[in-house]
């Protein structure tokens, strides 16, 4: 049997930003899970964490598939995102909007992505249907991200189809418009 | 869309670039320990303070002018406000914050006192090592002025510090040779870079590099038109 090509997209972003329910919400698997029970003060955010990576996989055609890579959040396990970084497509950094706790660690996961993979970023504002979310320019602003880093940020709810695929395509945009003009 | 959030984990600094960044104007409410201050924010700029009793009190008075005019306070003296209830708290870390925008009407010019770059610039002096870590991550990032620079460090005083900071910062040299160069302390060299960066008046320097993409039109073509399908 013929092996399909894979192309991988990487989703990054800080503890309980929401990387696993992104992927499951578009991937045509169900998604492929190293997760842990959690403990300490992470227990009260969440019972399960992702300790290596997640994966889900939408097919493209008879010879290619697309990979979805989630980045275990907490940095200790920053090795992590070295090797699943190596020959990604493009990356999306997903962001806790209603945890300006984690904004700072948000903008340290680009930083370490824009180092090592000059490849295009997008930054999903994630929990837009929570309240006290920041909006998108805010989270934008907190991050410090300027005009001309190119890194649009997407307001969004990890459990709406219609937003997750919204920032896949941006971000496929931006690989377009980088292949084009290359 | 309300911005909340705890001072231990977002700082001063972060919280008035936020608010810079799109001039925004409102209230901004931090519950201290021992008391709880209402901010005024005004196009961005922090223009007025005063501690209230209970937070309704706030959301009542909607006319700024007619507040202060209630409060016998004069514009040419609101700025002492500032001092005495922002400025004065800079180094006290325990707070919840929150800023809702846009119900406080303001009639007239409001005099700005202090610019926010300027209370920025002070509110990152205050940064412990742990804190200045969250911007300056890394030793090897490398910062270059904005297009703007000039202008938003007129409006700040600089300590002699900083300013030799700022001097060294030239798109090509790293924090660790900045740290070198000046013969400062790593935190003060920090700080600086962090309230420069939060005013806006350094940048991190975008790579030139990009990488090809490793994938042919037409098969992205084909991963678009799949992914819109879903």
């Amino acid at each position: 049997m013929k092996e399909l090509k894979k192309i991988k997209i990487v989703i990054a972003g800080p503890f309980a930003a929401g990387k696993t329910q992104f992927i499951n919400t578009v991937s045509e698997i169900k998604t492929v899970q190293t997760e842990r029970k959690t403990s300490g003060s992470e227990k009260n955010v969440k019972d399960y964490t992702t300790v290596a990576m997640d994966f889900g996989k939408i097919r493209i055609d008879d010879e290619h598939e697309l990979y979805l890579f989630g980045t275990p959040g907490q940095s200790r396990f920053d090795f992590m995102w070295e090797i699943l970084g190596e020959g990604a497509l493009g990356i999306i950094v997903l962001v806790d909007s209603t945890d300006p706790k984690t904004f700072h660690e948000a903008r340290r996961i680009i930083n370490f992505f824009q180092s090592r993979f000059p490849v295009p970023i997008v930054v999903g504002a994630n929990k837009q249907d929570m309240p006290n979310a920041w909006s998108a320019e805010d989270v934008k602003a907190a991050l410090d991200i300027s005009e001309d880093e190119g890194i649009p940020v997407i307001a969004l709810s990890a459990k709406n189809k219609d937003e997750v695929k919204k920032t896949l395509l941006t971000l496929l945009e931006i690989i377009r418009y980088s292949l084009e003009s290359s | 869309m309300a911005l909340t959030g705890d001072l231990n984990t977002f700082s001063f600094a972060d919280i008035l670039q936020v608010l810079a960044r799109d001039k925004k104007s409102g209230v901004l409410l931090v519950e201290w320990n021992d008391m709880i201050v209402a901010y005024y924010v005004k196009d961005g700029e922090l223009v007025f303070a005063r501690p209230v009793d209970k937070v309704f009190r706030v959301y009542t008075d909607r006319n700024f002018d007619q507040l202060i005019t209630r409060l016998r306070i004069k514009k040419e003296d609101i700025y002492k406000t500032i001092e005495r209830f922002f400025l004065s708290r800079l180094n006290q870390k325990e707070g919840i914050f929150s800023f809702t925008p846009g119900f406080i009407k303001y009639d007239s010019d409001v005099p700005v006192y202090y610019p926010v770059e300027e209370l920025i610039m002070r509110s990152s002096r205050y940064l412990t090592e742990e804190e200045v870590e969250r911007k300056i991550s890394d030793e090897m990032l490398i910062f270059e002025k904005t297009h703007d620079a000039d202008e938003k460090v007129g409006r700040v005083k600089l300590t002699e510090e900083e300013k030799k900071v700022l001097s060294l910062v030239d798109g090509s040299k790293t924090v660790a040779d900045i740290r070198k160069e000046s013969g400062l302390d790593s935190l003060t060299v920090d700080r600086a870079l962090y309230g420069f960066l939060a005013t806006g008046i350094i940048r991190r320097k975008r790579k030139e590099r990009i990488q090809k993409p490793s994938i042919t039109l037409d098969l992205l073509a084909k991963i678009i038109e799949k992914i819109k399908q879903l």
